[in-house]
């Protein structure tokens, strides 16, 4: 296939390398959790398990732990009513957000709906009631069943309309005691959230007006690596291994909720095995558990999420609906957004997903040239699986609806789709067109052969194919980093000029590590440093005290990148003034290239650096940098995805038989880093448009499908063709100017697929996944 | 049966029954917990995911699904009995060739796939892409790198010809 032509071609970012820690993977070396935390390296090493809510909603009305507390092997029993337990306050699953901010001064407070071991349960798979510690997981899961719980079984709700009926049960009546629907206004800003122009009189006087409605569901992150934690005290130090990806914000949170002294609390995470988003942040009930089991027993105490229990968030189940108006000439003159999102049984940061993606990214941005918009949206509990942050928040749900609109108003203005969307859509700094935005679009269109679509429904015969797409604005550019406060790495130059790097971040999969490396050897050059002379530490330590860079966002691609230039540059001068000194002149009169360094005005004069280093004590050179992303307004690229598929309007199977992923990134970090997460993100999108979801039982609110035999995650047999096209059009601020991807690559399939499934069928579908059953109903239907 | 023997990686071990195992727990647990050979991945426990595949008397098989004693007198190999040179691994590792990205993200699923693909070059030395897929279409890759690991395996299969 092509490579990608790199803007500002450099000497390692943006080339195609392998990844920095390939060997270490590929050979199995690489330490996760599961590797590290062992009964089979630590006799002392003691097990939890978490009692599960069975009913959608149900109270507890006493637990006796008399006969669990007789079974050998069991170490301690802590229940809901535990004075230890009650005196924790209440918390919530995106408790910290980016930043390390103490709970009450949070930049996104969220509602504080969880408790940390409640009496009442509120879906099915609720960690509630009580927690158990033992010698093996075994013994713990026996220790539960022996329980004598007394519930009361409360009525529940599973659908988000329903929940919003006067009638329904209230599921969180400390939020809300009225109903369902999450308190608007404060932090969470008004109901109607945007309202610019006017709308109603837009409407009025537009010649063509859509409406259309995409129901998006809750897709799992489905991650190998199970959620865990070991927790152990070292006196009234409390140190805990975990795989969840947020260094800091645990410490904070752990810290917080045990009124520690943050530096009583060290939380250190090895190589993690995928995230994508879930438990979005670094709060989890089961840190503050297994950390009191963990007191309590004065041992060693793991956790760790079976397959099952793993299904423990989700993205958001969301439903927009959106009304456009246009002119004749193709302008959209209005767009009016109406959202119901289902948060599930937790608030999580579904408001996040519905408010603050849809409206300040991407209203003030994406649909920065409608005149008239406006976007009214309502969060609703429910008794099923909390939503939360997966591969974004809220862009594929708001995606899959902005899409179909500009589907439906091109056919009506009998335009060419992408010739709409690059007359209306751009971002608030710059006049239309965008030029990002023709870039993907164009360079999408190219690669899937757009000029030879037919129209809708036009083919014969029984397998029909057809193309569509979907575009949006990217994700993560320096300015959106702001927010985070300060990015910080140390460089350690040992004497031989090998290197150590601190840049912490979890390395969950993304590549992030290697985009580090690869910047951090280029602006070395000076030194002839090459990336298999740098060691990056893989374990986040909070200990080491800097601060890690959270895989929330795939921001992680350049944010240390942006700071190897000035890292580089005190190196240097530092290294000049050792060397002066040894070389008994001043740091102005020398200067320093491929590792030698030699007098300005009489280069023959010169020694190589490593000598002067091993010679004079003084290794290793430290440096550090410590610093705020630039915030200089940029805008954000574009992305944009292609779909060519086939429907059998026999047996209703959708095959994909390609996808064009467009991403206009500004700077390249890693090539096939970049390329595998374009490619890689098809995997959920794929799955979450043909064959995942989560079957519940409408009667007892049960999730049916919590295991990989009947959640269908894509395989390599379901793989279509997927051809990555990197874009460098846009720059940010900074050296690299980048913007993370990774999010984005899910952001458009389902809507791109959806759009292919029209143009073969000449049917709309709009209700993910098509499932062959789905498919085949809506087909019968539209031929009735 | 009190013990179980098994040739793991080119050594003979012996575990006693209730002394190092139970009799309900699987291959995946010995090797794992008792052995310390923590490059199987056990990340379903049913079967689903492929993450745990080692070789046992030549055959990729999940060991999360086997109990340890039907390997009695089996011969084992898992990942750690391969050379850090061997293609397959250094054909994984490498990977980035434009267009496919590469053969490994978190890299939790890896040694299940270098595992499976490793028993495919064994009984196929070069295999097809369809025959690529059907072997390994059993394991789950969530960062979705399927066609970087395709690549590897045709990588590996022309260096072992060159071998």
């Amino acid at each position: 296939m092509e490579k990608f032509k790199s803007r500002k071609p450099r000497k390692y970012t943006g080339t195609y390398r392998p990844k920095k820690e390939g060997l270490e993977k590929a050979s199995g070396r690489a330490l996760y959790l599961d590797d590290i935390i062992r009964k089979g390296k630590d006799q002392n090493l003691l097990f939890a398990k978490m009692l599960r809510c069975p009913y959608p909603h149900a109270r507890i009305k006493s637990i006796d732990t008399t006969d669990a507390e007789k079974l050998p092997g069991v170490k301690t029993i802590l229940t809901y009513d535990d004075p230890e337990v009650t005196a924790f306050k209440p918390s919530n699953a995106s408790w910290t957000g980016l930043d390390t901010r103490h709970y009450e001064s949070m930049d996104w407070p969220m509602y504080m709906d969880r408790l940390v071991l409640p009496d009442t349960g509120v879906w099915v798979g609720d960690i509630v009631g009580a927690a158990v510690a033992a010698e093996s997981y075994d013994i713990a899961e026996k220790a539960l069943k022996l329980l004598k719980i007394e519930w009361e079984v409360l009525p529940f709700v599973l659908d988000p309309e329903k929940a919003m009926q006067p009638d329904a049960p209230v599921i969180h009546p400390e939020i809300n005691p009225e109903g369902n629907v999450h308190p608007g206004g404060g932090w969470a800003g008004p109901d109607v959230f945007m309202d610019r122009g006017d709308v109603d009189k837009a409407f009025a006087e537009a010649d063509e007006i859509t409406e259309v409605t995409s129901k998006h569901h809750n897709a799992d992150h489905a991650v190998l690596d199970t959620r865990g934690c070991c927790v152990h005290w070292e006196g009234d130090r409390l140190i805990c291994w975990t795989n969840l990806y947020q260094g800091d914000q645990a410490r904070m949170f752990l810290a917080n909720m045990f009124e520690l002294p943050v530096n009583k609390v060290r939380v250190c995470i090895p190589w993690v095995g995928g995230s994508f988003g879930r438990g979005n942040t670094g709060d989890q009930p089961f840190l503050i558990l297994t950390a009191l089991l963990a007191r309590r027993t004065g041992r060693p105490v793991k956790y760790k999420h079976t397959r099952r229990e793993d299904f423990h968030d989700t993205r958001n189940a969301l439903t927009w609906t959106i009304k456009m108006g246009a002119k004749k000439d193709g302008a959209i003159t209005a767009m009016y957004f109406y959202g119901i999102a289902n948060s599930g049984a937790y608030a999580d940061s579904t408001m996040a997903a519905l408010k603050h993606i849809p409206g300040i990214e991407m209203g003030e941005c994406q649909q920065a040239h409608i005149p008239n918009l406006r976007m009214e949206g309502y969060v609703v509990y429910t008794n099923i699986i909390p939503g939360s942050c997966m591969r974004g928040i809220g862009n594929a749900q708001v995606n899959l609806a902005i899409g179909l609109a500009v589907d439906v108003m091109a056919e009506k203005l009998k335009m060419d789709p992408l010739e709409l969307v690059i007359k209306n859509f751009g971002h608030e700094w710059e006049p239309l067109p965008n030029e990002s935005l023709k870039a993907c679009l164009y360079g999408g269109a190219k690669k899937i052969g757009w000029k030879d679509r037919h129209g809708p429904g036009e083919t014969k015969g029984v397998k029909k194919r057809g193309m569509g797409f979907s575009f949006n604005m990217g994700w993560h550019s320096s300015w959106q980093e702001v927010a985070r406060g300060h990015v910080q790495l140390g460089i350690k130059l040992n004497p031989d000029l090998s290197l150590i790097l601190e840049a912490p971040m979890v390395e969950t999969g993304v590549g992030s590590n290697s985009c580090a490396v690869f910047a951090c050897a280029e602006s070395l050059d000076f030194l002839n440093i090459k990336p298999e002379d740098i060691h990056w530490i893989s374990t986040v330590d909070t200990d080491t005290g800097y601060k890690d860079m959270v895989q929330t966002d795939s921001a992680v691609s350049f944010l240390h990148a942006e700071l190897m230039p000035k890292g580089a540059a005190r190196l240097k001068q530092d290294l000049l003034v050792i060397c002066a000194g040894y070389l008994d002149t001043t740091a102005d009169k020398i200067d320093i290239e491929n590792a030698v360094v030699f007098f300005k005005d009489d280069p023959e004069k010169r020694q190589k650096v490593k000598d002067i280093l091993w010679d004079n004590d003084i290794a290793p050179v430290l440096v550090t940098v410590s610093e705020i992303m630039p915030g200089e307004k940029t805008g954000i690229p574009y992305i944009a995805t292609f779909a060519d598929v086939e429907v059998d309007t026999e047996t209703g199977k959708v095959d994909i038989i390609k996808l064009v992923v467009v991403n206009d990134c500004g700077t390249v970090m890693f090539a096939p880093g970049a390329e595998g997460q374009q490619i890689g993100g098809q995997c959920m999108g794929i799955g979450e448009t043909l064959t995942e979801e989560i079957i519940y039982d409408d009667a007892t609110g049960v999730p049916l499908n919590f295991n990989w035999i009947d959640y269908k995650i894509p395989t390599m047999a379901d793989f279509p063709t997927i051809e990555p096209v990197l874009l460098e059009v846009w720059k940010g601020a900074g050296e690299y100017g980048a913007c993370g991807l990774g999010e984005s690559t899910t952001t458009c399939t389902a809507r791109a697929v959806a759009n292919a499934i029209y143009n073969a069928t000449g049917v709309r579908m709009d209700e993910i996944p098509f499932k062959p059953e789905k498919v085949l109903s809506a087909l019968s239907e539209a031929a009735q | 049966m009190d013990k179980i023997r098994m040739k793991v990686n080119g050594e003979w071990a012996e575990f006693d029954l209730t002394i190092d195992f139970q009799s309900s727990d699987s291959l995946a647990y010995v090797l794992k917990e008792k052995m310390g050979l923590t490059g199987l991945k056990v990340a379903c426990d049913e079967g689903a995911c492929g993450a745990c595949t080692i070789i046992k008397d030549g055959r990729a098989v999940l060991s999360c699904m086997l109990l340890a004693v039907e390997a009695d007198g089996c011969e084992i190999q898992t990942i750690e009995g391969l050379a850090t040179d061997d293609p397959v691994v250094k054909a994984f590792a490498d990977q980035c060739e434009p267009g496919y990205g590469t053969a490994m993200q978190c890299g939790y699923c890896t040694p299940g796939f270098v595992m499976a693909s490793k028993a495919l070059l064994n009984e196929i030395p070069n295999p097809t892409d369809e025959q690529i897929t059907e072997k390994l279409s059993g394991n789950l890759c969530r960062c979705g790198t399927y066609p970087a690991v395709r690549r590897a395996v045709l990588k590996a299969a022309a260096l072992k010809t060159n071998q």
